[in-house]
């Protein structure tokens, strides 16, 4: 049985150099539609027009006003082709992100400059700036005077604004790319190796993670995402494998006979068997610290095999032994204080005759490496493989059958419709086999096959929150000053964006996003943003109609209706409220909903002595853009803002 | 049935009803409401639901459709957790002031019971367990058996990273981070009483990890903002209101049609309630807190009858590494609150308490032995409080053994002796009437420590 699999990977190597090759010579003919490539939307009954409705719908954020006719010019797998490739120049867009530019930061970068609260006073106490126990209250304002000074003097910056930073550009990004499949991938990605803001630990190092490990490859091998997300400081953080590393019984026993040594230097008194128990409980605490199977359990069952992909409790914990070592490497003040002494004495130009690998930040440790044999899923993975077995393992991950179906399902998944037929999946995942797990040509197979154009499928999927803000910003080609106040919006209604805490990452499925405080939250969005009165977003309704003023609610309605949901059968909603908006009167009597929000104050759980050094940074940050204050709109601007409202909050526009 | 401000005569309430064609008809009456149809109707003004249209609220009618003839909210089990967030000393809130080496190991923490004139001393339990003097309100629910502690209790998983524990002890799986869905979203599945809107209800800002899951549920942090908002003008609110209503309602898609109809019965029920001037019963005071205005809220849902099975809030600042102080410091304060909140909540919902179970609890313990800075850093076992009818109250539950250093887990920490998932399970088992833990907490025996009736 066993030599069967070990053949069997064989041939799985060999086809996989194979298929790099085969895809490496693609790639130049990729450039240009393959002149077989053809979307088959009029079988399914389509017109042109609806077909790049539906492909604006699932691989942009929203069509922008008069995009569909844009599409249609262009050709429809022209403009799919232009999207895949991505590279269009994009100067509006680059000009919004110049003020976000704490996103292009390096990790050591971010590490210098937003040290968390608790590290400030960690290094002011170090460097006896303050003293070491903690402040008396009579000497509070002195002390408070030394932070600010340290804190200034140091340049340091709050977390929280890199956060708002890097959260900012992602809107910007998503509502005005010219790219937008690019944006749409990188979300989609992201959200597969989710990584999360709530775990402070990886938290700093999430920015460059999306640029630096996802957003380069979204169209890219699915085996370098893989690879790229593995060995990215957040992941290595966010899953633990940073402190993963082989257990005390794979330590030599030459270190135990050294600790023994040491335990009877530091007191000569104790005798043998009172050591033999200190070592036997350092033992087992470091076979606690030791090997963390976290990730090497995540890496199967949500990255690549899927819960279902035949592995076993025995393969994850083989899999974590192979991984062992994976870390970063160490940065000042913070992280891998004991690696760094151990690099200083080896020598850093002499890391590699050790057997250790640096690239960037990520550091594999050949010290913490366990260097046994393992098996993992019938693949032996010989002894002493160092870094190049981890490396394997997650190739021979990337290509795996069961990998295929469980990747091109969700892709399907989030591109076709919350239930994807088999067949579509199928084809996609053969494709994914056979061409070596290369991106781009699942999504061909799946924009190109009859499952991906039928009707049941279009305006199937309910769009996520962030989906529904972008779309509709996009549709009424609204100017965003603030994009924060959009997050806030969309945290509302249920996504709280880069902060979703499980690695599994947001739900895909309509029924994750549709409950009633969330569908509430939608429809209050839609009025918010049509009524132009939300803060940090100018929405001109007017110049939309080309400053044509529709005559009456009826007339808006049937106006904005096309303009906000192009090639949408909107008969069946524009009769039924038509009659509610003409005649106001009937509804008089009812109650009026009072305006009643106030929101309540919130206690921050941070301590008191780091809210200090947090008022300290804020006076780091350059002044903020004071908020611009819309005036208030017209009173017969209101019929039209409410109008357009109701058409963000109805059903139709949650669908795409 | 539900009638809200019908003022009309028997005949129109026959003849609503034949237009409705109801064959089950459910009273749903506050507790001290008679139960006859006629005393039902000559009562008037019914005013539970704002609900103006006289139309019985999609979930209230389904409910009573799986229900039958009992009323379909109104002797629901309710079991609200409170997450002290940061990991709580369990050490402090509930000492073993007795134990030598915990007086050793925390000069300036140390609390005695004997009365002195400058401080309140700790609260004498049980001749071995002390509660801290800010929790005294907590003193005569556990006199009177109604509220208990378990301490050394955490998690098996031994990580200390806030991250991890909160996300282990939220998901209910301590060994798997890959779990999607919270353990009290789960438990609102097991109950399986879809219909209300109002079944989970978080009051945070942001769907908390124990609730992630498809099970419905709401976050909100202000019942007001549960409305179609538009400022300064009520009128047209209420015309979008009734467009949105009648869009939801042509809607093609079940999922969206149905939630749409339960969206406005709850913001139509939600309407009349007046959160500003609520008069909590009994003379409760709730603290205005955060924690204070969640359980004041909840209370209010609570008795709507609405359908409330799991609420949840947060109480924050336990983090306490700096100066934690003694009896009104950072702790004591937070003690105050904590305590004082649940005990107004307890007696607001006077008239609920065979239904309610209150639980706490807190991702981990902190060290036994103070740090250089007056606090104490992240450790192992807390302890946590529960309270209700059905708790065996008045017992400190669990094993705390004395605090000499070999007996600490990894030599500086409260060991873990109650396993988080076996107080949690007995809870929702005999409270909620789950019994289901194969599906509540994968993996977990279903070993109970006896803390439940």
């Amino acid at each position: 049985m066993k030599h069967r699999f070990v053949t069997l990977s064989n041939i799985l190597s060999l086809a996989v150099a194979c298929f790099f090759l085969t895809s490496f010579l693609q790639q130049s003919a990729n450039e240009q539609p393959p002149s077989t490539l053809r979307f088959p939307y009029k079988e399914a009954g389509l017109t042109e027009r609806q077909a790049a409705a539906h492909l604006l719908n699932r691989f942009s954020f929203g069509a922008n006003p008069g995009q569909v006719d844009e599409v249609v010019r262009t050709g429809l797998e022209k403009w799919f082709m232009q999207q895949m490739n991505g590279g269009i120049a994009d100067d509006s867009l680059q000009a919004r992100l110049k003020e976000y530019d704490a996103v292009n930061l390096s990790n050591t970068e971010v590490n210098e400059i937003y040290p968390r609260p608790i590290q400030i006073l960690k290094m002011a106490r170090e460097e006896g700036i303050i003293p070491k126990d903690s402040a008396k209250d009579a000497d509070r304002m002195q002390y408070k005077k030394e932070i600010a000074q340290y804190v200034k003097q140091k340049k340091f910056r709050r977390q929280s604004a890199l956060f708002r930073q890097f959260i900012s550009a992602k809107i910007e990004r998503a509502a005005y790319s010219r790219n937008q499949m690019q944006e749409v991938l990188t979300d989609f990605w992201f959200n597969h190796f989710n990584v999360s803001l709530t775990k402070k630990d990886c938290a700093l190092f999430i920015p460059a993670y999306e640029r630096d490990a996802i957003r380069p490859n979204v169209t890219g091998r699915f085996e370098d995402l893989l690879l790229a997300t593995a060995k990215s400081s957040a992941m290595l953080l966010y899953l633990d494998n940073f402190t993963s590393s082989a257990t005390a019984d794979d330590v030599p026993s030459t270190n135990i006979e050294r600790m023994r040594r040491n335990i009877q230097q530091i007191n000569p008194s104790i005798n043998d068997s009172t050591s033999n128990e200190m070592l036997q409980k350092l033992k087992k605490r470091k076979n606690n610290q030791g090997l963390n199977e976290n990730y090497a359990r995540e890496v199967m069952e949500l990255h690549t095999m899927g819960v279902d992909g035949g592995y076993t409790q025995t393969d994850v914990t083989q899999a974590a032994r192979i991984l062992t070592g994976w870390t970063l490497y160490p940065m000042d003040n913070s992280y891998g204080g004991g690696i760094a002494k151990m690099i200083a004495k080896i020598g850093e130009d002499k890391l590699s005759d050790h057997g250790f690998v640096r690239e960037g930040d990520f550091l594999f440790a050949m010290n913490r490496h366990d260097n046994k044999e393992k098996v993992v899923m019938g693949k032996t993975f010989p002894a002493n493989g160092g870094y190049q077995e981890g490396v394997l393992l997650l190739k021979m991950l990337a290509h795996l059958p069961s990998t295929a179906t469980f990747i091109c399902r969700k892709i399907a998944v989030h591109f076709v419709s919350d239930n994807p037929p088999q067949s579509l999946v199928d084809k996609m995942a053969k494709t994914f086999l056979n061409k070596g797990g290369d991106i781009k040509e699942v999504l061909i197979t799946m924009a190109t096959a009859p499952e991906f154009w039928k009707k049941e499928v279009m305006r199937e999927k309910i769009k996520s929150p962030f989906e529904l803000a972008i779309s509709a910003v996009r549709a009424l080609g609204a100017d965003i000053e603030q994009p924060y106040q959009l997050f806030n919006w969309i945290d509302k209604m249920g996504q709280k964006i880069y902060y979703y805490q499980a690695p599994t990452g947001f739900p895909d499925k309509a029924q994750y996003w549709i409950n009633t405080g969330a569908l509430l939250n939608r429809m209050n969005f839609g009025l918010s943003i049509a009524s132009q009165k939300m803060r940090g977003i100018k929405t001109d309704l007017l110049a939309l109609n080309n400053y044509h003023e529709p005559e009456s609610p009826a007339d808006a309605l049937l106006i904005y209706g096309k303009l906000l949901l192009p090639e949408r059968d909107l008969d069946a909603t524009i009769k039924r409220i038509t009659a509610l908006l003409t005649a106001p009167s009937l509804e008089k009597k009812l109650e009026a909903a009072a305006d009643k929000t106030g929101t309540v104050k919130r206690m921050d759980d941070d301590k008191k002595e780091e809210e200090i050094v947090d008022e300290a940074m804020k006076a780091n940050e350059e002044n903020t853009k004071s908020l611009k204050v819309r005036k208030t709109s017209k009173d017969n601007e209101g019929m039209l803002a409410q109008v357009v409202g109701i058409i963000i909050g109805s059903p139709e526009f949650q669908r795409k | 049935m539900v009638l809200l401000n019908f003022k009309g005569n028997d005949d129109d309430f026959t003849q609503l009803l034949a237009r409705m064609s109801l064959e089950k008809v459910i009273l749903i009456t506050k507790k001290n409401m008679m139960s006859s149809r006629r005393g039902f109707l000559k009562s008037g003004a019914l005013a539970v639901f704002g609900i103006s249209t006289g139309v019985v609220p999609a979930f209230i009618a389904r409910a009573a459709g799986t229900l039958k003839l009992v009323g379909p909210y109104k002797k629901n089990r309710i079991l609200v957790c409170i997450f002290q967030r940061g990991a709580m000393d369990g050490l402090m809130a509930v000492s073993p002031f007795t134990d030598e080496y915990f007086k050793a190991a925390r000069p300036g923490l140390y609390m005695s019971a004997a009365k002195d004139s400058r401080s309140s001393p700790i609260i004498d339990l049980d001749g071995r367990f002390g509660l801290h003097p800010g929790m005294r309100s907590f003193e005569p629910l556990f006199r009177n058996k109604q509220l208990a502690v378990v301490h050394g209790i955490g998690s098996p998983n031994n990580s200390r990273s806030h991250f991890d524990a909160q996300d282990y002890m939220e998901s209910g799986t301590p060994f798997d981070k890959g779990t999607n869905s919270g353990w009290l979203n789960r438990a609102s599945g097991l109950l399986g009483h879809d219909g209300s809107p109002f079944r989970a209800v978080s009051l945070t800002n942001s769907m908390p990890r124990s609730f992630y899951g498809y099970n419905p549920s709401i976050a909100i942090s202000n019942l007001q903002d549960f409305a179609i908002q538009m400022k300064a003008n009520p009128l047209a609110a209420n015309i979008t209101a009734k467009s949105f209503e009648e869009l939801y309602d042509q809607a093609s898609s079940g999922l969206i049609k149905e939630t749409g109809k339960e969206t406005f019965d709850a913001v139509k029920m939600l309407d009349k309630l007046d959160t500003k001037n609520y008069q909590p019963a009994s003379g409760a005071v709730y603290p205005v807190t955060p924690l204070g205005n969640s359980l004041r809220q909840l209370a209010q849902l609570i008795k709507m009858d609405i359908g409330l099975e799991i609420g949840f809030a947060e109480s924050g600042g336990w983090d306490t590494h700096y100066n934690q102080g003694t009896e009104m410091g950072t702790f004591g304060k937070n003690a105050l609150d904590l305590s004082n909140c649940i005990t107004a909540f307890w007696t607001d919902l006077s008239a609920y308490q065979d239904e309610l179970t209150v639980m706490t609890m807190t991702e981990f313990g902190r060290t036994v032995k103070q740090n250089g800075s007056g606090g104490t850093d992240h450790g192992r076992a807390s302890c946590n409080f529960i309270l209700g009818t059905d708790v065996r109250g008045g017992i400190v539950h669990g094993s705390v053994k004395s605090l000499a250093v070999e007996n600490l887990e990894d030599g500086r920490d409260l060991a873990v002796t109650t396993d988080f998932r076996a107080v949690f399970n007995e809870v929702a088992d005999r409270h909620l009437k789950i019994g289901n833990e194969a599906i509540l907490f994968p993996g977990w025996d279903g070993k109970k420590i006896g803390v439940m009736r």
